[in-house]
């Protein structure tokens, strides 16, 4: 079964805000936001079934018992496997459910906002599921903003990580074969902290192959003008040119840790600029979602219960699959409009 | 300060005839305006920013510094300076030049002061964030060109006061002190800009006033200060004016510094920044939400520790402002009993705002000022006309005061098109925030004018406190943020943060929880117009009392953050990080702009001093300081000198490092 998780809009939603520490890393922003969405929206559906059961008294067991958080079912939606995709025939379960917490389309015309999307690549997910990802990634957002494009969609590979420190020792060799040297760098080694006790480190490193495959659809979508600009993260100044000299459309923003915003080095912006690449700043956690925090959030919200727990919920092992963070952005007022989170994970259901 | 039209201005006798017609008038010219603009909508984020400065000339020789009264020479060669016009600049209302499609030359502008010179960007700024970081260049090519159209010995400073302003031979030109429109006897009328405009605004202030405007500011008690205090300076002899009795009445009160003109205050220079809202809404909202702000970016840019020639007890410039262009009577002020004027009125033309305009839903009726008085009569007149009881509240209240300047030629025609009646209350209502309407025959939205901030003696300060100030409404808009305590709360914050080095010493009332109830948790109830059964269902969360909705913070957990406890308040510059890691931001511009958080952060936690902290410590470690609060002629010669060069290099030397940190 398919699960996609949600944080409706949380600009201004206080948990995502007021947590320490205050630079905040992305991964907690979307921990506490899903967290704090599920919460509200099992309250919601709580005091739903409270006033329906003030009319019919005899089925009230959210009001006699306030402190049980509601079934799973009460707040969540299950949709039919799609007939329309051949391939996936599963079936999806969307949490918390749309109807609790509809989505909020754009309130101005859509030439007014800068939309800009992230889309994370989680590592132990196949390469070849990603075009499909992507694709569901670009139109699950598109459906929650009420738009058919974004501006600016920027993946982010399992692993890749910018560091000032290796940079300045790592000069830009645009003439160099992409092919040969491949892995070279240790940059492209994926991090090692996350799950590693959980054997996800038992993940091929991201090979520029692989990304380049990734690349294509996302080529694709920029022709079809679902994407008007591309853009990678995370990328140093070599990874960048191998990369540039192995796409067609090659990424227009590169975008980097705000922690080293101050660091970038001088030939990496010297190599963007004369590339037409732009440089962008980012707060985000590079092992956005683990498996483990899936699992831990789904059990706290009573959607999964655990082998031996009684109560109702699903059961199995869940695996992340993408996560996609957007901003919609008024352009000429610098006003977010909107800003939240989808992350899909596969529950393989046991029995 | 724009120069309004010329004309015969009317003696305040004459004035005051006439004071009611031009508050109809004037009413009736706004209620034209909310007719015609109150529906404009999806403008720009369009910004300003002021700079002012003081213009001063070195004698080297005698080691003394002057003001320059130069302005209108200074002025009338920036005017006719072919280049600066062909590239855009010039002086406003005189000469300017077209603006260009991209970058446009500064434009000048006269002030009160006629030793001041104000300059502003000669287009509005964007907010793409490159914009952010042209500013300060722009700043400092303001300055450049200033300096440019004055004498060798001339240099435009930006500290908020002159230190020895008031004191003989501070001029230059010299003028005997005395003079018919002010009667002070510290200041020639000359020191005043001699658009009629301006001396008829501080002679009809003195005279509604009934007397002299009456400063008196503590003074700093050092080891060896005479105590009591009794300022050595006032003259008690005098017997030219009606008003010299002031002084034998009581006006200088002892352990303070007594000054007794307009020019004292408005001879202030500021930093201020106006903002266009997208339409009237959100304009009504960004005037809320900056207002509680006020005191806290006073407290932060205090740079006015001296006046007439001794340390004072304070460090801003506020109060002094306040008092200078006081034209409440006895009865007004509640000395007398009320015979003639219509009500005591708590405060000055030139004070902190009272009053909270947003329709939000966050604006609890708590927040208002009890005692606020207002113009019923023309209060009913907006609500008639169609204006919501809110905004015509605020405005009723700003019409409580009399016009001040009157000129003869305009009472003739009411004229529908223009807005000089309702221009001539609006703009002499010197309040912290200001609400403009957006102005006739032009395409210019609604906007909210920032004004409590001191000017600071480097571009890049100025800078900094620039764009913090247009961050912060970014952050408020985009998070829905809520910063509403009492009025009353924000006006004695605004006391609070006159105390000296308050920025470390003082609390502030301010709201521990800025998130707005309705973005508290889901866009579900965001989405309160439509109609979702369980949203509808949903009881509406009871509000708690209002006193435990602020406490006390110091300015560093208003900035900072509160460290302590999982609930406490965020901080202004975490939500300012937060909004910024929600854009696109270059690398180049986001480390650009973490210099400049990192300098408020730093003023904030006391790491860095203010100006006025610095200048304390100038004059108390100058050799010619005798620790007895008096700053003398060869003090102030070294400070201005020491303050051009602080301008000039900005810490890179050494020099403030205390204030500005260690510059690369």
């Amino acid at each position: 079964m398919k699960l996609i998780l949600s944080t409706g809009n949380i600009i201004g939603s206080k948990p995502s805000i007021a947590r320490r520490p205050l630079i905040e890393k992305s991964n907690t922003e979307l921990t506490t936001s899903l967290r704090a969405h599920f919460a509200s929206c099992q309250s919601l559906a709580a005091t739903h079934s409270a006033s329906q059961s003030s009319t019919a008294p005899t089925n009230s067991p959210s009001s006699s018992s306030p402190s049980q958080p509601p079934s799973y079912e009460a707040w969540t939606q299950p949709l039919p496997p799609s007939s329309s995709s051949n391939e996936n025939t599963q079936k999806t379960l969307l949490i918390p459910s749309p109807k609790l917490a509809p989505p909020t389309p754009l309130a101005e015309d859509r030439a007014a906002y800068d939309i800009t999307i992230k889309l994370f690549y989680l590592p132990s997910v196949r390469v070849e599921k990603r075009a499909a990802q992507t694709r569901e990634a670009l139109r699950t957002v598109c459906a929650a903003l009420g738009v058919s494009s974004v501006d600016l969609c920027i993946v982010s590979f399992p692993g890749v990580a910018f560091d000032a420190e290796d940079e300045d020792s790592v000069p830009p060799s645009p003439s160099s074969d992409p092919t040969q040297n491949q892995n070279s760098d240790p940059t492209d080694d994926p991090t090692t902290d996350g799950d590693a006790e959980e054997g996800e480190t038992d993940t091929p490193d991201e090979s520029l192959e692989s990304m380049i495959a990734t690349w294509h659809t996302l080529e694709t979508l920029y022709s079809t003008g679902a994407i008007r600009k591309l853009g990678v993260a995370e990328f140093n100044t070599s990874l960048l040119s191998r990369f540039l000299a192995a796409t067609a459309v090659g990424p227009a923003v590169d975008q980097i840790n705000v922690r080293d915003c101050c660091v970038v080095p001088k030939p990496l912006i010297l190599f963007a600029k004369e590339k037409g690449v732009e440089l962008l700043t980012h707060n985000d956690c590079t092992d956005i979602l683990p498996r483990g925090t899936v699992r831990e959030l789904l059990g706290a919200a009573g959607v999964l219960v655990r082998d031996g727990d009684k109560g109702k919920g699903l059961r199995g092992e869940v695996e992340p699959q993408w996560v996609v963070k957007y901003t919609a952005v008024v352009k000429d007022r610098g006003v977010v409009e909107s800003k939240g989170y989808f992350a899909v994970a596969e529950l393989e259901e046991e029995g | 300060m724009g120069l309004l039209a010329l004309g015969t201005p009317l003696d305040w006798s004459e004035a005051k005839k006439a004071a009611p017609q031009v508050r109809e008038w004037g009413i009736e010219q706004l209620l034209a305006t909310w007719r015609r603009a109150r529906g404009k909508e999806r403008d720009a984020l369009l910004w300003g920013d002021e700079i002012e400065y003081l213009v001063v000339c070195y004698d080297d020789a005698a080691r003394k510094v002057k003001l320059s009264l130069r302005q209108a020479d200074i002025l009338a060669a920036l005017a006719g300076d072919e280049k600066l016009l062909r590239e855009g600049g010039g002086v406003e209302d005189v000469h300017r030049g077209p603006i260009q499609e991209g970058d446009t030359a500064p434009v000048f502008h006269p002030e009160f002061g006629r030793f001041m010179l104000e300059a502003t960007p000669g287009k509005p700024w964007g907010i793409g964030f490159k914009d952010l970081l042209d500013v300060e260049p722009n700043m400092k090519r303001r300055r450049i060109i200033a300096k440019e159209h004055m004498a060798r010995t001339e240099y435009p400073i930006t500290l908020t006061t002159f230190p020895r302003l008031g004191r003989n031979d501070c001029t230059t030109p010299s003028y005997p002190v005395s003079g018919e429109k002010l009667r002070s006897q510290f200041l020639p009328d000359e020191i005043a800009n001699p658009h009629i405009r301006f001396p008829t605004l501080a002679a009809n202030i003195r005279a509604r006033r009934g007397r002299k405007v009456e400063i008196n500011v503590p003074v700093f008690r050092d080891e060896n200060t005479t105590w009591p205090f009794k300022d050595p300076t006032v003259n008690y002899n005098l017997h030219k004016w009606p008003e010299d009795d002031d002084v034998r009445n009581g006006a200088a009160k002892n352990n303070h510094i007594y000054m007794d003109a307009m020019a004292f205050g408005m001879g202030s220079c500021c930093l201020q920044i106006t903002f266009q809202a997208k339409n009237i809404e959100e304009g009504r909202k960004m005037y809320d939400q900056l207002s509680p702000l006020g005191p806290i970016l006073l407290a932060l840019t205090a740079a006015t520790p001296i006046y007439k020639g001794f340390l004072a007890d304070t460090d801003v410039r506020w109060n002094q402002i306040s008092r200078a262009v006081d034209d409440r009577t006895a009865e007004e002020l509640g000395e007398k009993p009320l015979k003639n004027d219509r009500w005591r009125i708590p405060k000055s033309r030139y004070a902190s705002n009272s009053t909270y305009i947003s329709n939000d839903q966050n604006l609890r009726r708590e927040y208002m000022d009890p005692s606020l008085v207002v113009d019923e009569k023309l209060k009913q007149r907006l609500l008639d006309g169609g204006m919501d009881e809110l905004l015509a509240t605020h405005f009723a209240h700003l019409f409580i005061r009399d016009p001040i300047v009157v000129f003869a030629e305009d009472l003739k025609v009411l004229d529908l098109d223009k807005v000089d009646h309702f221009e001539n209350l609006q703009s002499t209502n010197w309040q912290h925030m200001r609400f403009k309407p957006p102005p006739p025959g032009i395409d210019i939205g609604w906007r909210v004018e920032f004004r409590p901030m001191e000017i600071q003696i480097t571009d890049f300060e100025n800078a900094a406190f620039s764009i913090f100030i247009v961050l912060i409404t970014r952050a408020i808009l985009s998070f829905d943020l809520n910063f509403y305590i009492p009025i009353v709360r924000v006006s004695e914050n605004m006391e609070t943060a006159h105390v000296r080095d308050a920025v470390n010493t003082q609390k502030f009332y301010f709201r521990k929880n800025p998130f707005s109830s309705r973005s508290g948790t889901t866009s579900a109830e965001g989405h309160s117009g439509t109609s979702t059964p369980a949203a509808d269902s949903r009881p509406a969360s009871p509000l708690g009392a209002v006193e435990d909705e602020y406490d006390l913070m110091t300015v560093d957990e208003i900035i900072n953050g509160q460290q302590s406890g999982s609930d406490g308040f965020p901080g202004l510059i975490p939500l300012v990080e937060n909004y910024l890691n929600s854009m696109n931001v270059d690398v180049e511009t986001r480390c650009g702009l973490a210099i400049y958080l990192d300098l408020i952060r730093r003023r904030a936690n006391g790491s860095l001093w203010t100006a006025a902290k610095w200048i304390r410590h100038f004059v108390s470690s100058h050799p010619d300081y005798k620790k007895d609060s008096a700053v003398s002629d060869e003090i102030q010669y070294d400070l201005v000198k020491a303050a051009e060069e602080v301008t000039r290099h900005e810490g890179r030397n050494g020099l403030a490092s205390e204030m500005l940190g260690k510059r690369s």
